[in-house]
C-alpha cells in the first residue's frame, strides 16, 4: 500500500490512559439511558471494539465511533487509507442501526448528537480499555 | 517359503496403524475401579486419547493430565505431578489409585517419577490424607518406545506388580484378556461360567456398555478392584490370552510368585477357542461341558453355511494389534480364506519368533506377507501401485479410507472402531465371536456384491 | 467481582477467579474471569496442547500439503481423523498424515537425518504434492533438532518443493492457543510474500480464521464469489499453500475466528497496511451485516443486498419455524473459543433459546469479554471448565441442550442432557443462511428427540400413558405452542443432506460476470 508506514511496537504499546473511572457515571439518567441503549447494541452486535491490544482498541473506537458521529450528523467522511475505509464500513452499519433503534436521535441537534457520541465513545473506551480487566491488553506483541 | 516376514522398508510413517505407549496405559487405567490415571506430559497426550477411547466406546471416563507447560519442560515438572495428585485426591473422594503415566516429554526431561511417588507417600499422603487408602504407581511409557500395544502390556504388568500379594491360594485363575472390547469380556466370562471356573478377569471393562438411567446418575467406570489386583498373587494359574497385551504380567507373576503362566491362545475362531478351553480344562481339572459343545456346534452350523460357498479363497488384508491380527489370520485360514498381507504396526522384535508366525511361514501354501513396524501406506501402496488384489480388509477405523477409496469391503475389528455403530458391544473371541465375525464378513461381501453388481443374484436363493 | 465458586473446586481456590455470573448491572469492568493461564494439574481440563493448536487446528486444514510431524507416531495418530475440515481436493489432508516415527535411538543420537529421509520418502510417495509443513513435537523440541536447517537442505536439493516449519511443541503454552499463535507468526514470517498471486478482480480479500468445518468455507466463498470478490486465500480451511503465500496482496482481511487467527491479521495490518474486518458467518443478521460491510468496503453493497434478500426469502421462514419451537430452551455453550461469542447472542435473538452459560476451553480474556458482552443477565461464564465443574453446572443449570465436544458430550448424555458437537457440528455446515437453519434443525432434533423423552421415564415407578405406539418430535414441540403457530403453513428445514455438493458443482458460468474497472477508475 502506497504511503503506508509500519508502526514501531514499543511506541504503539505506549498508549495513555484516558479515564480513571466510568465516564458515564456523572451524567443524568436520560443520557445514561440513551448511551446504554447504544452501548448495548455495540456489545451484542459488534466485534471491532475487542481487538486484542489496548492501543488497537483505542484506534478502533476512535476511528469507528468518530466516523459514526460524523455520519449521524451528516458530515462528509473522508477515507484516506484502506484502514480509514474499514472504520467507515463499521461506522455505516452502526449509524444505520442507531438511526433505526434510537428514534430520538432524529430529534436531536448536531451538537447534541456529537456530545452524546462523545460520551458513548468515552464509555466504550472505559469498558474496553481503561476499565477493562483484560490483562492481555498491554502485551507488547500480537 | 511362501510367507515372508519383513520390516517396513521405509523409515517414516504414512498413516500410522498405532498410537503411542501412553494410550495403551490409559486404556488399562480406565479398567480399574476408583482409579484415575495422571498422564505426565502435555495436555494433548490425554485430551486426544480420551477422545479416541470415547469415540470407540461412546462413553466417557476420567483421565487427568499433569499439564506440562514451558516452565516444566525447561526446569523439570515433578512439582506438577505432586500438585496433580493432590488436586485429584482433594476433589475425588472415592479415588484410591493414581497411576502416573509418563510420556516422551517427561522421559526426555528425565523427571524422577518414582522418586516423586516416594516423596508423595512420605509427605502429602501421610500428612494430608492419613486416613485415605491411596496407591500411587509409576508407569513408564515413553512414546518413542514400542506402541500403544506395549504400553498396554507395560501397564498391566505395573498394576499387577504394584498390588499382587502372595496369600493362601484363592483357587482362582488370573485371566488377562488383553486389549479387548466390553463385548469380548462378556463372551469370555460366559465361557468361564460354563466351565465353572472362578477367575479374576483383568481388566473388567464390561460396564463401559452402560445405560442412561432415568435420573441421569449413571457413570461408566472399570470394575477391576484393588482386591482383584491384590489377589492375582494368590492365583493358581495366569491365563494371558494375548501374548503382547499381558504377557509381561504373566511373566512377572510366574517369576515372583511361581504362578504358572499360560500364554495364549488368542481365542479368535473355533480352533483357538477350543485350545483355550482345553488349556483351561487341563489347568483346573474342570471338564468342558455339553453346553459348550452345543454352543460350539451352533457356531459351526452358522459358519458352515458361509465358509466354503462364500468365503473360500477370498483374499484378505489384516492390520492392527499383533495378537488380534494373527488370531484373525489363523481363523481366516480355517475358513478357507487367503490372508495376503498382515500388518503389525510396531517394531516389536519378538514378532518374528512368535510360534504362530513361524507356523504361518511353515504351512501357508500361497504368497503371504507379514510386515512389522507397518503403516497404512504398506497397504495402500501395494493396492495402488503394486497390484495387490483384495476381497476384504479386516482392521480398525483409522484405515477406513483405504477401503473407501479402493472400494474394498471392510469389516471393522480391533481398536478403534468409531466409524461403525456399537461394535464394542460384540465379541470377536470365543464361539460367539467366531459366529459374529464370519457373519460380518459374509454380509460385507454380500453388500459389496450388490453395490458392485457382481453376481448379486447369487443371493436370490441361498 | 461476581465470582462463582464451585463446590467441587473449593479445594483449588485459584479456580474461583475462572468463573463468574453476569449479574444485573454488571459490565466488563466488573465481571470477567481470568483466562489463558497455565492449567491446574489434575483438574481434568478439556484443553489440548500447543502442538495440536498449530498442526491440527490451523496447519492441517491446508489441503494440498504433506503434513508431517517430527516425533513419535502418537501425536500424528491422535490428531488424525478427529476433525471435519473437508476440502474440495478429495480430502487429501484428512486422509493422509505423516510421522517421522522417532524412536529411542533418535532421542539419544538426534533425529535430523531421520527427518530428512522422511521428507524425501513422503515426497516420493506422493509425487503430485510439492508442498509440505513440518511440525515439531515435545520430543524433538527437547532434543533440539534443527528442523528449519533440514527443510532448507531439502529445498536446495529439490527445487520444486517448498516446506514450512512450525516449531510449536505440545508444552509451548497453556493450551492449543499457544500453537495458534506460533503458527500464525511462523507462516507470516516464513511464507507470506514469497509468491506473487494473480489478481483477477478489483476486490480481493483473504478469508482468515475459517477452517471449512463441514464446508463452512465453501458456503462463505460462494457468497464472496457471487459478489465478484476474489478470495485470494483462506487461512486455512480448504486453503491452498501457495495461495496463502500471497496473502500480502489482498485489499482486506476478513476475519472469522479471531481467537485462532487475529495474530496474522494484526501483523498484516502493521506490515502491509491491510485492514482487518472482523465478521460473523453465523446468524442471519450477523452474516448479513458482514456481507454488507465487505460490500461497502469495495463499493458493491448492492451485490451483498441482493444475496441477503434472496437467501433470507428462501431460508428465514424455516428458521422462524424452529425459533417458535425453541423459545426459552436453555443452552449451555462450551466451544473452544470463538463460537462462544459467535453464537451467544445470535442464537438467542434468532432461535429464541436462552443461553444460560458460556464456557471456553482455550479462549483468552478477550474471548470472554466478547462472550459476556453478548450474553444475558444470569449467564454463568467459565474459563477452562473441568470435568467436575461441568457436571456441577449441568445439575445446577438444568439445560435443555449443551454444545460441546464429543467426549464431554458423552458425560452430558449420561446426565440426560442432549448434546450437539460445537467443534465439528452434528449436521453442518452451520455457516451461511441455510447453515443457520441446519443448526436450528439440529438443536430442535436434539431437544425434541422422543428418545430423550423416553430416557427420563422410570418404568419401575412412573405411571405414564402406554396408549401410544410412537411420538413424533412435532407432537412434543407443538404441544404447548399457541394455536396460530401450530397452524402456520411454514415447515422446518427442506434443504439437502449435503448442501456442499451443489456448491462444488457450480462453474464460473454459474456466477455473475462483473466487468473490471479501468485503471483510471481503480485509482479513484
Amino acid at each position: 500500500m502506497a504511503g503506508f508506514k509500519k508502526e514501531k511496537p514499543a511506541a504503539r504499546a505506549n498508549y495513555p490512559k484516558l479515564h480513571a473511572s466510568d465516564p458515564l457515571a456523572g451524567f443524568d439518567a436520560a443520557t445514561r439511558e440513551k448511551v446504554s441503549l447504544m452501548e448495548d447494541y455495540i456489545m451484542k452486535n459488534c466485534l471491532w471494539q475487542f481487538n486484542s491490544r489496548g492501543w488497537d482498541r483505542r484506534k478502533q473506537n476512535e476511528g469507528i465511533l468518530g466516523k459514526t458521529a460524523q455520519l449521524l450528523v451528516g458530515e462528509d467522511v473522508q477515507n484516506e487509507t484502506p484502514l480509514d475505509k474499514c472504520y467507515w464500513v463499521d461506522a455505516v452499519l452502526l449509524s444505520r442501526a442507531f438511526r433505526e433503534r434510537c428514534a430520538w436521535l432524529a430529534g436531536m441537534g448536531k451538537d447534541e448528537v456529537q456530545a452524546l457520541m462523545k460520551i458513548l465513545h468515552a464509555r466504550i473506551d472505559w469498558l474496553t480499555i481503561d476499565g477493562s480487566l483484560n490483562e492481555e491488553l498491554t502485551v507488547q506483541n500480537y | 517359503m511362501n510367507c515372508e516376514v519383513k520390516v517396513k522398508d521405509r523409515i517414516g510413517t504414512i498413516n500410522p496403524i498405532f498410537t503411542c505407549q501412553p494410550a495403551g496405559a490409559q486404556y488399562v487405567s480406565i479398567g480399574v475401579k476408583d482409579c484415575i490415571g495422571l498422564v505426565h506430559g502435555g495436555q494433548g497426550c490425554v485430551m486426544f486419547v480420551r477422545l479416541l477411547i470415547s469415540q470407540h466406546l461412546k462413553e466417557s471416563f476420567e483421565i487427568a493430565s499433569s499439564s506440562l507447560h514451558e516452565d516444566g519442560a525447561v526446569f523439570g515438572a515433578c512439582g506438577r505431578v505432586e500438585e496433580g495428585v493432590d488436586v485429584l485426591l482433594a476433589r475425588y473422594p472415592h479415588l484410591k489409585v493414581i497411576p502416573i503415566i509418563t510420556t516422551c516429554s517427561t522421559e526426555v526431561i528425565g523427571d524422577d517419577v518414582d522418586g516423586v511417588i516416594t516423596k508423595l507417600e512420605e509427605g502429602l499422603l501421610a500428612e494430608k490424607y492419613p486416613d485415605r487408602e491411596v496407591h500411587l504407581l509409576a508407569i513408564h511409557t515413553p512414546s518413542f518406545v514400542g506402541s500403544m500395544v506395549s504400553g498396554y502390556d507395560v501397564a498391566v504388568r505395573d498394576f499387577v506388580k504394584k498390588f499382587a500379594r502372595k496369600g493362601p491360594s484363592n483357587g482362582k485363575i488370573n485371566f488377562i484378556t488383553g486389549w479387548v472390547n466390553p463385548g469380548d469380556v462378556t463372551e469370555l466370562k460366559s465361557l468361564l461360567k460354563e466351565m465353572d471356573i472362578d477367575a479374576t478377569v483383568l481388566f473388567e471393562i464390561e460396564s463401559f456398555d452402560s445405560p442412561i438411567m432415568p435420573d441421569g446418575s449413571e457413570v461408566s467406570h472399570g470394575n477391576t478392584t484393588i482386591e482383584d489386583l491384590v489377589s492375582t498373587g494368590s492365583a493358581t494359574h495366569t491365563f494371558v490370552l494375548n501374548r503382547y497385551e499381558g504377557g509381561k504380567a504373566g511373566q512377572f507373576l510366574e517369576k515372583k510368585f511361581k504362578i504358572p503362566s499360560v500364554i495364549g491362545p488368542t481365542p479368535i475362531g473355533i480352533r483357538n477357542t477350543d485350545a483355550l478351553l482345553k488349556k483351561l480344562s487341563e489347568a483346573t481339572g474342570k471338564p468342558i461341558p455339553d453346553s459348550l459343545v452345543r454352543k460350539r456346534g451352533i457356531a459351526l452350523d452358522a459358519i458352515t453355511d458361509l465358509a466354503h460357498m462364500f468365503l473360500a479363497d477370498k483374499k484378505v488384508a489384516i492390520y492392527g494389534n499383533a495378537d488380534l491380527v494373527i488370531g484373525l489370520a489363523e481363523f481366516c485360514l480355517d475358513l478357507e480364506m487367503k490372508p495376503q498381507l498382515l500388518l503389525l504396526g510396531d517394531d516389536n522384535s519378538a514378532y518374528v519368533n512368535d510360534p504362530r508366525v513361524k507356523a504361518l511361514q511353515e504351512y501357508v501354501d500361497y504368497p503371504m506377507e507379514i510386515v512389522t513396524n507397518a503403516d497404512f501406506w504398506d497397504l495402500e501402496d501395494r493396492i495402488k501401485n503394486k497390484g495387490l488384489e483384495l476381497d476384504l480388509i479386516l482392521g480398525h477405523s483409522k484405515g477406513r479410507f483405504v477401503s473407501i477409496d479402493y472400494d474394498i469391503p471392510m469389516v471393522r475389528v480391533g481398536f478403534p472402531t468409531y466409524d461403525r455403530a456399537g461394535l464394542y458391544r460384540y465379541p470377536v473371541v470365543g464361539y460367539g465371536g467366531a459366529t459374529w465375525l464370519v457373519e460380518q464378513m459374509a454380509n460385507a461381501l454380500f453388500t459389496d456384491m450388490e453395490h458392485k453388481k457382481r453376481k448379486e443374484w447369487l443371493l436370490n436363493v441361498w | 467481582m461476581p465470582y462463582h465458586e464451585f463446590d467441587c473446586s473449593k479445594v483449588i481456590p485459584e479456580r474461583k477467579q475462572h468463573a463468574v455470573v453476569k449479574g444485573e448491572g454488571e459490565d466488563l469492568t466488573s465481571c470477567l474471569p481470568k483466562g489463558y493461564l497455565n492449567t491446574i494439574p489434575g483438574s481434568i481440563s478439556e484443553r489440548g496442547c500447543a502442538y495440536c493448536g498449530a498442526k491440527h487446528v490451523i496447519g492441517t486444514p491446508m489441503k494440498d500439503v504433506i503434513h508431517i510431524s517430527h516425533g513419535p507416531v502418537g501425536c500424528t495418530y491422535d490428531t488424525w481423523q478427529t476433525k471435519r475440515y473437508i476440502s474440495d481436493n478429495n480430502n487429501f489432508q484428512l486422509k493422509y498424515t505423516f510421522a517421522t516415527d522417532v524412536k529411542e535411538k533418535h532421542i539419544v543420537f538426534g533425529a535430523e537425518s531421520l527427518l530428512k529421509q522422511n521428507i524425501h520418502e513422503a515426497f516420493d510417495a506422493f509425487p503430485e504434492i510439492k508442498r509440505m509443513t513440518i511440525y515439531q513435537t515435545c520430543a524433538t523440541a527437547l532434543i533440539g533438532d534443527d528442523i528449519n536447517a533440514i527443510a532448507d537442505e531439502v529445498m536446495a536439493e529439490r527445487p520444486d518443493v517448498d516446506i514450512f516449519v512450525c516449531n510449536s511443541p505440545g508444552f509451548a503454552g497453556p493450551s492449543q492457543s499457544g500453537g495458534h499463535h506460533k503458527i500464525n507468526i511462523a507462516w507470516l514470517n516464513q511464507k507470506v510474500g514469497t509468491v506473487e498471486p494473480e489478481i483477477t478482480s478489483d476486490y480481493v480479500i483473504n478469508y482468515v480464521g475459517e477452517y471449512n468445518i463441514q464446508g463452512d468455507q465453501e458456503v462463505m466463498v460462494d457468497f464472496f464469489r457471487r459478489m465478484g470478490i476474489q478470495v485470494l486465500s483462506t487461512f486455512t480451511g480448504n486453503g491452498s499453500y501457495d495461495e496463502l503465500r500471497g496473502m500480502h496482496r489482498a485489499h482486506l482481511n476478513v476475519l472469522e475466528c479471531a481467537r485462532s487467527a487475529e495474530y496474522i491479521c494484526d501483523e498484516l495490518r502493521v506490515r502491509y497496511g491491510i485492514p482487518r474486518l472482523d465478521i460473523d458467518g453465523f446468524g442471519f443478521k450477523a452474516l448479513g451485516d458482514s456481507l454488507l460491510k465487505v460490500g461497502l468496503f469495495f463499493g458493491i453493497e448492492d451485490r451483498a443486498e441482493a444475496i441477503i434478500a434472496e437467501e433470507t426469502a428462501r431460508w428465514k421462514p424455516e428458521l422462524d419455524w424452529y425459533a417458535a419451537r425453541l423459545k426459552g430452551k436453555r443452552v449451555c455453550l462450551w466451544p473452544g473459543g470463538s463460537k462462544l461469542w459467535h453464537w451467544a447472542n445470535a442464537i438467542q435473538e434468532e432461535m429464541g433459546v436462552q443461553v444460560v452459560s458460556v464456557y471456553t476451553k482455550f479462549g483468552h480474556q478477550g474471548d470472554m469479554e466478547k462472550g459476556i458482552a453478548r450474553a444475558g443477565v444470569g449467564t454463568l461464564a467459565i474459563d477452562d471448565p473441568n470435568e467436575l465443574e461441568n457436571q456441577e453446572a449441568l445439575l445446577k443449570l438444568k439445560p435443555d441442550v449443551i454444545f460441546t465436544g464429543k467426549r464431554p458430550g458423552e458425560v452430558a448424555k449420561k446426565m440426560r442432557v442432549p448434546y450437539l458437537n460445537a467443534h465439528a457440528y452434528h449436521n453442518g455446515p452451520y455457516k451461511g443462511f441455510e447453515g443457520w437453519v441446519r443448526f436450528a434443525r439440529d438443536i430442535y432434533n436434539a431437544v425434541y428427540s422422543p428418545m430423550h423423552q423416553l430416557s427420563g421415564v422410570d418404568i419401575s415407578k412412573d405411571d405414564y400413558a402406554t396408549d401410544k405406539g410412537f411420538v413424533t418430535r412435532r407432537m412434543l414441540s407443538d404441544a404447548s405452542l399457541p394455536e396460530a403457530e401450530r397452524a402456520s403453513p411454514l415447515t422446518g428445514y427442506t434443504g439437502a443432506f449435503d448442501p456442499i455438493a451443489a456448491l462444488r458443482a457450480k462453474t464460473d458460468a454459474d456466477y455473475p460476470q462483473f466487468e473490471r474497472k479501468t485503471s483510471s477508475q481503480a485509482a479513484e
